[in-house]
């Protein structure tokens, strides 16, 4: 890899210059405010100059012949030629242009086109269509706006989210889609001490986000794309110097907690049922729920400076803080970041440089998980006890020798409290992208992007052995100390080259290139150094872990033909190889198609009805190779640790066993058909898209029974089975009213998708997290249903309704209930997700809100169906509390049969309002060289559901207790000079 | 310019090109070691041996809990565990309280199904020795130790002694699929890793087994001789013995003269029987000359929820609380007795018979169990333990340092005045006695060492018929892992002939099927290998 960097700069070194002749100066400026307009591309067309206007709107070309056309074009004003014959000065007015959305730039990957020549399913999202409240993590800005994508984000702070587009394409390997920052797709692995890898983005640095949705646009991703891409564009530096300063506070609170007895009811109950155990009942009333959620606070600032850099290079700082508390006690998320933008540009823009440089500094202090030691602790006894010797806490122990007693839980509370549990990450990426115009070509260009990010974590664990809920040795706490580092590296190399010409009526460009990326990792643990038991040698403890380093090779190609500016067509092919497979099944192919007509310039011309009609088809393969770190096809050999040695006579010897084997695994292969429509009415006041589309998944790749004995395992990574996913999707955006003073703007995005597995190697295999213990696993991949289907019993009931206890549908008449009675009830999938956002502004005053809804989605009730049973008053040491919700079942006895009953799916369709904002602007604050917007607003103002757990939004519909999301309330200012 | 242009193109063709190498990854894991340098020395070949003994004690190469096998938790997939479960806890000898945890509630009450996690963890378990075995067969190639530089002639000659005991470990795994299955999928070095086996039937799996260990008997180091840990020629003799003991059941043919010529070999190999009954169960049973193979366990080293982890653990009485008798924490009270084995010892015969462990609390537990969850319920034992022959525990509470006896010498004692009773004609059901002296000598031997030396509980020629036999092995070998083997000899595990408590998921025990004689196949074993046919019944 050095190698290519020196390669590199040799090659640098060999650009020719050029210089010439006849000079031509003017301004432009603003057609209707007549004020100068700066940054406004000024080129001189088939030559090889160009130009941009200053500050001042004043510009200076060169090099110029009779006849010569120049063109003035500027982002969201019409664009203006005039011919050159001698003019020594020129005065242009640049008219704005009513359709500003037909100018709104596409990324598709290596380059860039206009939404209105886009040929494939992209949506585009820019600073003013994202989401406004607290926006702690990048994904936060696009939840609920663009059709076909889910984000479901949890509530721990600085949290990272489940990012879905089109519901995914994989089964068993990753359905996360590939994230692209500036060019360099980044690794969705969060590393150690951080709390998502999407966390270390500051949102306030990202200018626009293009969401690729099929396959046609994201092929050229190829074997990384099955599963849709994000590409994220940060702010790049401007020439005007311009000053934001952002500030925004936020008070959270907890909504909602799970109905467990109160301390009252609690001794009612047990004087009930278990008459015996009174004499344990404490003299309390804690409400455990309550005691270990606290109000929170979030401080949000940052600070962005855009301007000239010693009057040449255009340049954007941000620096920014986010300080945001989670629900749980002592959860904390601290991020720093440093970002710069530099795009300075010589040889008359011939030579364009953009660099990107961001450096993160995040500092974590997480909290367990205790909602369910919480829901489960006996409410009559208080969380202090000032006797205690394990803290101060409450505890149940035997105070003659101070051993926990077995079986009973442990004080919550005590255990956030007594656990320092400390994440510290620091993580520099970014990029530096060459983008060269052939002076003796110009309509080719050179494209060098090299990008790199690298990130240090280290957590830190500790507890002293006064903390009942370390780890213990014969039943006293031996304390917890644990620390680990992880590093970790990505290196990216694209280089590429665009060809563009038009020929008369077509227009035609060309990229071809070749993509390097390596990634690289290492983590380090010491285990809890305070357990006697701890394991010793290689394998054991303090240990180092280096996974396989991941290296993927590219090459692309992509043409794009335009005829007459109504017909497009887009083919492009990749070639992908993967160092995860084997040398035989290492590459792959991912072609695709796109055919778009402008359908309004053939027939609506000059409708005033219809402004813009435009059909698209696509078509395409794209590949998935994420597997985690596993090289299966290379045999290695695990060695023993310390406990895991075997004697011969009198020495020990570890253990050397071979890991398990794959070969012949490839590449999932996902082909999508996409068939969409963009409209735009009357003018472009409503604008929308729909879009239908069809994906089938096959060769996926999945970890399953292998034939015993023939590997080192019992299961292995194959490609087996395939599934299909099918939808619609509605985009619409409308300017109600629009108006001087008076704008309201609506924008609602609707999608129905339905998946369906065709072929897996059995009828199907069970997945998912287990109820209770092990082997009770819910949820499984069936033939013919969706993934992630509920396998479960069917309940019996009683004529009045009430659960028949034990008492299961013989759904296969043998007489007989075992594990072939279960049937698939229902999945996690929503039959139709929607979104909705509205702005309003009247004159300085603004309102917004966003809310998005799921409907029929399923969600498995854990929290009943693991807790809810007379007997679990009874955790063996002690007495325990269970959800209320047993009363409506009366279930007594809990066991791996009853637990898997259909009666805990429920229904999980719920309407959220995400965010309310108002906001007020001081438009000439400072004698006019500044404003300033105040505003508040609520964040997860209120939800609207029949769900009876805690919150219907629960990834995998699997809800065992999850992080609770609060409502915050926000005060915030936006300062711009 | 146009030749700059070409030349321009080829140096980043150039460039691009010689990066694809890069997609050649190799391990910087110091976790792991490629077969290259694992090989390249002579330890090395003696880490890989003991990673093929290693799989019948240890699950993983973590801790106790790690395990190479997924889907099943460390403790369902142990070997001695499992075979333990399957042996003895679906039998008149044992019941586990926590019924809770998985597939133990079905074992014993018999009303196993293909999805039983045990039944898939000893199956896998099983054959994960198999492939384990025949690793270290493909890597220890004559061919293979020259072109790795393995020279020494010395050292050549050892891999080779090795190469036999693998053989004799993958006999071994063949041996409890043919008794626990009755089938398997057949895999041998000559295979390539991925290869589905075809399915080999009793009769197959039988012959392959008297084979081979014939084959391989030669380069076995002599009985007694080998290092701890290690087998010899009893062990494979040993198998053989088992394998003509059972023979009519596994092949239809009767094999008993082949049965006593094995045991002889045994007897002769210089084991003798221990003094003390009990120091075969203690921490320190390794210094036992009467074992003849063994399942490693040792507190700090090789540590695993094996089966005298779990037996000494669960001997532990729910109100007794007596952990420091054996030297362990203990589990609540997870293991009691099945009234059939108590009555066993019934009568002044056994009054100082040392293997009558039996307890009951002074009368505080009741002999019947209605309940198999009530821990009170059931006599308990005091066999195994993790305190050493002098009285010291060892080192871990929760991992004993006792090892599994799966093959001693009192068992040959008894194998062999079967296997001369039968070859004599004694048939299950009928009480002819016709054990010789040589027979009547073993028996008494054993009820001498069990009577401290006295011989006031020996037994004459008209005492012994095969249920006696059958009663005395239960007396003998009692939770060593030969219960369900021995009673589906004498035709008492399945059918009516003989219910114990809680047989056939009725308190008082009831008839069961014959198709219960074997295992099921684990469902997802056959949907990974089609080869294989499920067992009838199931």
């Amino acid at each position: 890899m050095k190698t290519i960097y020196k390669k590199l700069l040799f090659l640098f070194l060999i650009l020719p210059f050029s210089a010439f002749a006849q000079t031509i100066s003017g301004v432009v400026l603003d057609g209707s405010s007549n004020q100068p307009l700066p940054g406004v591309n000024v080129i001189v067309k088939g030559a090889n100059s160009s130009t941009t206007t200053d500050f001042d709107g004043k510009f200076q070309l060169n090099g110029l012949k009779n006849g010569d056309i120049v063109q003035f074009s500027y982002i969201g004003y019409t664009a203006q030629e005039v011919r050159y014959s001698g003019q020594k000065s020129l005065s242009i007015s640049l008219m704005e242009e009513a359709n500003q959305l037909q100018e709104v730039v596409v990324q598709v990957g290596y380059g860039s086109v206009k939404k209105k020549d886009a040929t494939g399913s992209a949506a585009v999202i820019t600073t003013k269509d994202f989401n406004k409240g607290a926006n702690v993590t990048t994904e936060n800005l696009l939840q609920g706006r663009v059709a076909g994508v889910t984000v479901n984000t949890s509530g721990a702070p600085g949290s990272g989210s489940e990012i879905r587009i089109r519901g995914g394409s994989s089964l068993f390997a990753s359905n996360d889609p590939l994230i692209v920052i500036d060019g360099l797709p980044i690794e969705n692995t969060t590393t150690t001490g951080s709390t998502s890898f999407l966390a270390s983005l500051n949102p306030s640095t990202i200018e626009s986000m293009t969401i690729l949705k099929d396959a046609s646009a994201t092929a050229i991703y190829g074997s990384r794309a099955s599963n849709g891409v994000i590409l994220i564009t940060t702010k790049k530096g401007g020439k005007t110097l311009s000053v934001d300063y952002n500030f925004q506070y936020g008070s959270g609170r907890l909504v909602d907690k799970i109905d467990v007895f109160s301390a009252n009811e609690y001794r009612d109950l047990i004087q009930q049922r278990r008459p015996g155990d009174v004499s344990r009942l404490g003299t309390a009333n804690t409400n455990w729920q309550d005691e270990i959620y606290r109000r929170t606070d979030l401080v949000d600032q940052n600070l962005s400076i855009r301007g000239n850099l010693f009057g040449a290079i255009p340049s954007r700082l941000t620096v920014g803080n986010t300080y945001q508390e989670g629900l749980r006690l002592t959860n904390k998320f601290n991020r720093s970041t440093v970002g710069l933008a530099l795009n300075p540009s010589f040889l008359n823009d011939h030579l364009k440089f953009k660099v990107n440089a961001n450096y993160t500094n995040e500092k974590n202090r997480f909290a367990d998980g205790v909602e369910g030691g919480a829901l489960a602790f006996d409410p009559t006894q208080p969380v202090y006890d000032a006797n205690s010797v394990y803290g101060g806490f409450f505890q149940y122990y035997n105070p003659s020798n101070n051993e926990l007693t077995p079986q009973t839980p442990r004080n919550p509370v005590a255990q956030l409290l007594q656990t320092y549990d400390t994440g510290i990450s620091n993580r520099f990426f970014g990029n530096i992208e060459m983008d060269y115009k052939f002076h003796f070509l110009p309509e080719l260009r050179a494209v060098i992007n090299v990008g790199f990010d690298e990130t240090n974590g280290e957590r830190s664990r500790r507890a002293g052995a006064d903390a009942a809920s370390s780890g213990a040795n014969n039943n006293i706490p031996y304390g917890t100390n644990e620390y680990t580092e992880e590093n970790r590296k990505n290196k990216l190399l694209d280089f590429y080259f665009n060809y563009n010409k038009t020929f008369n009526e077509l227009v035609f460009d060309a990229t071809a290139g070749y993509s390097y990326q390596k990634i690289d990792s290492d983590k380090y643990m010491t285990g809890n150094v305070n357990d006697p038991n701890l394991a010793t040698g290689p394998t054991g403890f303090p240990r180092l872990e280096v996974p396989f380093d991941t290296v993927l090779i590219g090459f692309f190609g992509r043409t794009n033909f335009t005829y007459k500016d109504k017909y497009l067509l887009t083919l492009t092919y990749r070639r992908d190889g993967s160092s995860k497979f084997d040398e035989d099944n290492r590459w792959a192919n991912f072609p695709a198609a796109a055919f778009a007509w402008k359908v309004n310039q053939d027939f609506f011309k000059d409708s005033k009805l219809i402004s813009d009609l435009k059909l698209r088809l696509g078509w395409g393969i794209t590949g998935q190779q994420n597997i985690g770190n596993n090289n299966d096809y290379l045999q290695q050999y695990n060695i023993g640790s310390g406990s895991s040695q075997y004697y011969f006579g009198e020495t020990p010897y570890p253990i050397a066993v071979s890991a398990r084997l794959s070969d012949k695994l490839k590449w999932e292969e996902t082909t999508t058909y996409n068939a969409g429509i963009d409209f735009g009415i009357l003018n472009n006041r409503l604008t929308g898209a729909v879009d239908v589309f069809y994906k089938e998944s096959n060769d996926l790749l999945a970890d399953v029974a292998t034939a015993d004995g023939s590997n080192f395992s019992n299961r292995s990574w194959q490609n087996i089975g395939s599934f299909t996913t099918k939808g619609i999707e509605l985009s619409l955006n409308a300017d109600v009213i629009k108006r001087d003073n008076l704008n309201w703007n609506v924008n609602f995005n609707a999608t129905t998708y339905q998946r369906e597995i065709t072929k897996l190697n059995a009828d199907y295999i069970r997945v998912g997290e287990n109820v209770v213990g092990t082997g009770t696993q819910a949820q499984a991949h069936f033939v013919g249903y969706t993934p992630n289907s509920f396998l479960l019993y069917k309940q019996l009931y009683d004529n009045a309704g009430t659960p028949i206890e034990g008492a299961f549908a013989d759904l296969n008449g043998d007489n007989v209930i075992n594990s072939e009675d279960k049937y698939v009830y229902r999945n996690p999938d929503p039959k139709l997700i929607l979104g909705f956002a509205s702005n309003f502004n009247y004159g300085n005053f603004d309102f917004y809100f966003n809310l998005r809804a799921n409907l029929g989605n399923r969600v498995l009730n854990v929290v009943n169906a693991s807790k809810a049973q007379y007997n679990l008053l009874n955790t063996g040491g002690t007495i325990g509390n269970i959800p209320t919700s047993v009363l409506d079942t009366g279930i007594v006895n809990q066991n791996s049969n009853n637990v898997l009953s259909d009666m805990y799916v429920e229904n999980a369709s719920f309407l959220r309002m995400d965010n309310i904002t108002m906001g007020y602007t001081f438009p000439k604050w400072l004698d006019g060289k500044a404003s300033v917007r105040l505003y508040t607003g609520v964040q997860n103002a209120f939800v609207i559901t029949d769900y009876s757990g805690l919150d219907p939004e629960v990834t995998g519909g699997f809800d065992n207790t999850i992080y609770p999301r609060q409502r915050t309330f926000l005060f915030g200012a936006n300062v711009k000079f | 310019m146009k030749n700059f242009k070409i030349f321009y193109l080829l140096l980043t063709l150039g460039t691009i090109i010689s990066c694809t190498d890069d997609l050649n990854v190799v391990s910087e894991d110091p976790r792991t070691t490629t077969p290259e340098a694992l090989f390249s020395s002579f330890e090395g070949y003696k880490q890989a041996l003991a990673g093929v003994y290693g799989n019948l004690s240890l699950t993983g190469t973590g801790d106790a809990g790690s395990s190479f096998l997924q889907g099943i938790d460390a403790g369902t997939s142990q070997f001695g565990r499992t075979l333990w479960y399957l042996q003895n806890l679906t039998a008149d000898e044992v019941v586990w309280s926590y019924e809770n945890d998985e597939g133990v509630a079905e074992l014993q009450r018999n009303t196993w199904t293909a999805n039983n996690p045990v039944v898939l963890g000893f199956f896998s378990r099983t054959m994960a020795e198999v492939a384990f075995a025949n690793d270290f067969l493909r890597q220890s190639t004559p061919e293979l130790l020259a072109s790795r530089g393995i020279t020494n002639v010395n050292e050549v000659a050892e891999i080779n002694v090795f190469r036999g005991e693998a053989r004799v470990l993958r006999a071994l795994a063949y041996y409890y699929m043919m008794d626990v299955f009755g089938k398997a999928p057949f895999i041998t070095e000559n295979n390539p890793v991925g290869f589905k086996g075809p399915q080999y039937n009793r009769e197959q799996l039988f012959n392959f087994i008297e084979s081979e260990l014939a084959e391989v008997m030669p380069t076995l180091k002599d009985a007694n001789t080998n290092e701890y840990g290690r087998l010899d020629k009893a062990v494979a003799q040993m198998i053989l013995a088992k394998v003509y003991l059972n023979a009519e059941v596994y092949i239809g043919t009767s094999k008993y003269a082949e049965c006593m010529t094995q045991c002889q070999n045994v007897m002769a190999g210089g084991y003798t029987l221990n003094t003390n009954y009990l120091n075969n169960f203690k921490a320190d049973n390794h210094t036992s000359n009467e074992m003849i193979f063994t399942l490693q366990a040792d507190g700090v080293r090789t540590q695993n929820y094996g089966a005298t982890t779990v037996i000494i653990n669960g001997q532990v009485g729910s109100f007794e609380g007596n952990g420091s008798e054996f030297g362990v924490g203990g589990w609540g009270g997870a293991l009691r007795l099945r009234k059939q084995l108590v009555q066993k010892f019934d009568g002044g015969t056994f009054t100082n018979d040392a293997r009558k462990t039996i307890t009951d609390n002074n009368g505080a537990r009741p002999i019947d169990i209605t309940e198999l969850t009530n821990a009170g319920q059931g006599h308990i034992l005091h066999k195994f333990s993790n305190k050493t022959a002098a009285g010291v525990a060892g080192p871990n509470s929760t991992f004993v340092d006792t090892d599994f006896p799966l093959f001693r010498l009192a068992d040959v004692y008894l194998m062999y005045a079967e296997a001369q009773m039968r070859k004599d004609g004694a048939t299950n059901g009928s009480n002819v006695k016709n054990a010789n002296t040589t027979s009547i000598g073993y028996i008494n031997d054993l009820r001498v060492r069990a009577n401290n030396g006295s011989s006031s509980a020996n037994v004459g020629a008209g005492d012994v018929d095969l249920q006696f036999i059958i009663d005395e092995r239960a007396r003998e070998l009692h939770w060593e892992g030969h219960r369900r083997q021995d009673l589906i000899r004498f035709g008492q595990f399945t059918g009516g002939n003989y219910n114990w408590t809680w047989k056939g998921n009725i308190q008082n025990g009831t008839s069961i099927s014959d198709d219960l004689k074997l295992f099921p196949i684990p469902s997802n074993s056959i949907v990974a290998n089609p080869n294989l046919t499920q067992n009838q019944g199931y």
